[in-house]
């Protein structure tokens, strides 16, 4: 199938602008939300938005990079079908840990959606799963 | 010829003193006119707010119109000068001018920084010039006190931070939720703190209040004063699920709102954010509270800590201020030289 590389490549771009945007508002949220917590110094001078806007940010750009996500997974399985033949290449793959990483993003989505979390274990999950994804682009080599 | 302010100010004067000396809003036109065609002035005017009274004169240096300035506030008001003489400050031309800078840039202010007198003074001002009694000197002395305070206001950092109870804890709410046109806030008790802290909510755009009260008819009372909905005291806990800032000041010995209870709550409340003002001494919400996610706590300490920080770094700022006020005075008095409304002290003149 002609193309289907550069979609895949586009839209592991696109997604990883996403994610990166949404954990970049949840270390923020971190910050702010220990700060009023913890009832620090010049908390109400700090110039950070406020932590509903952090947090339907975080949440904003993972509903974004999600789909955009999936897309290029997909893409990607067939582009590997369209080299190699094959839809899936086994284990200790960058196709393991894209799926890993896939779920990973659906469950943030699903307890926020769901309201089971929000706010700060969101904000360390989103952070915890945007380093899963760098090592998925660069921590494999196969 | 002179450049003058005599006056009296909520340093130097308690407020049953400052009252009686006072000129109400509607009589400064009038004031004015026969302040400066009683006293044969150059120019004149009156500043009067309710932390001060002052009139400021341009007048020939010879006349004696200090003492014809104090005899007007006590003919105008009907009161002996015996009863406030000692408590009047006259300045003349530097110390006038560095006098109305402070003032108008609220360094003079009970709460210092405060930028409501810049307003009054343009109020003043304008008065002022509704009934022609300034002229070059007044009119150029205030618009630079105007323009000083508007520099000063932009360049330091004298008004930043809020110095009230109430400023500082919507300016908190707005940082955890965000604008407040769509929030809610439930106020349980009736407190003076607590009906301060509405008022400031509502000019800062809340969508609704709710007000619980052990005694419904207070609820009720308060609740109409600000538009409100009162709800009975037994359910306030119910309605902790679909509010967004929950204020408590009940005289209450002990606590009203307990870590469980809100902790069972949040699922209900989808664990959307909660910020609790605790007004009541001894506290009415458990310290607990603070510890779960998504919910925040400040008691009464923890808010006036804040303004009295904010306070103290305002009078750290007073420095920076008072340069930017020493510089706009000495350009307005070699302006003064300049227009030869005052002669060149280097010459040896003396004289206007």
């Amino acid at each position: 199938m002609p193309g289907i590389n550069l979609i895949h490549i586009i839209t592991i771009y696109v997604s990883y602008a996403a994610f990166f945007a949404a954990s970049l508002a949840a270390a923020l949220y971190l910050v702010q939300d220990n700060a009023i917590k913890s009832k620090r110094r010049g908390v109400i001078f700090s110039r950070l938005p406020s932590l509903s806007f952090l947090d339907r940010f975080n949440y904003r750009s993972i509903g974004l990079g999600f789909p955009i996500l999936t897309i290029s997974i997909l893409s990607g399985f067939v582009w590997t079908k369209s080299i190699y033949g094959i839809y899936w290449q086994g284990y200790n793959s960058r196709q393991l840990y894209s799926l890993v990483l896939w779920l990973s993003y659906a469950l943030i989505l699903h307890v926020r959606l769901k309201a089971r979390l929000r706010g700060r274990k969101v904000a360390i999950l989103s952070i915890a799963a945007f380093f899963m994804m760098a090592l998925t682009l660069f921590g494999t080599c196969r | 010829m002179d450049l003058a302010v005599i006056g009296i100010n909520h340093k130097t004067a308690p407020v049953e003193i400052r009252e009686k000396l006072s000129f109400p809003a509607n009589e400064t036109i009038e004031a004015n006119r026969l302040l400066k065609e009683s006293l044969f002035l150059k120019e004149g005017m009156i500043l009067s707010t309710c932390n001060r009274v002052e009139i400021y004169a341009v007048c020939d240096r010879d006349k004696d119109y200090v003492s014809g300035i104090k005899s007007f506030m006590s003919r105008y008001h009907n009161i002996s000068l015996s009863e406030y003489e000692d408590r009047l400050y006259v300045r003349r031309d530097r110390d006038a001018v560095l006098h109305l800078f402070s003032v108008a840039a609220g360094l003079d202010s009970m709460v210092v920084g405060e930028m409501e007198i810049s307003g009054q003074v343009k109020k003043a001002y304008q008065d002022a010039r509704k009934s022609l009694t300034t002229g070059k000197a007044l009119n150029r002395l205030f618009e630079k006190a105007l323009f000083t305070a508007k520099k000063i206001r932009t360049r330091t950092l004298i008004g930043k931070g809020a110095v009230s109870v109430s400023s500082v804890a919507v300016r908190l709410a707005e940082k955890i939720l965000g604008k407040l046109n769509d929030k809610t806030a439930l106020i349980i008790g009736t407190g003076a703190v607590g009906e301060k802290l509405l008022l400031y909510l509502k000019k800062n755009g809340i969508k609704s209040i709710m007000v619980a009260n052990r005694t419904l008819e207070k609820a009720q009372d308060l609740a109409d004063r600000f538009a409100a909905t009162a709800v009975a005291f037994e359910v306030f806990l119910e309605r902790l699920a679909d509010v967004d800032i929950v204020i408590v000041s009940t005289g209450a010995p002990h606590s009203v709102i307990r870590k469980d209870d809100i902790a069972s709550l949040m699922p209900r409340r989808k664990q959307r954010p909660l910020f609790i003002i605790d007004l009541a001494v001894p506290r009415n919400v458990d310290e607990g509270v603070n510890r779960i996610d998504n919910i925040y706590l400040y008691n009464i300490d923890d808010l006036e800590k804040i303004v009295n920080e904010n306070i103290r770094s305002r009078r750290g700022e007073l420095d920076n201020c008072f340069e930017i006020v020493k510089t706009s005075a000495d350009n307005f008095m070699s302006w003064l030289v300049s227009e030869k409304i005052k002669n060149d002290p280097s010459t040896g003149s003396g004289s206007w």
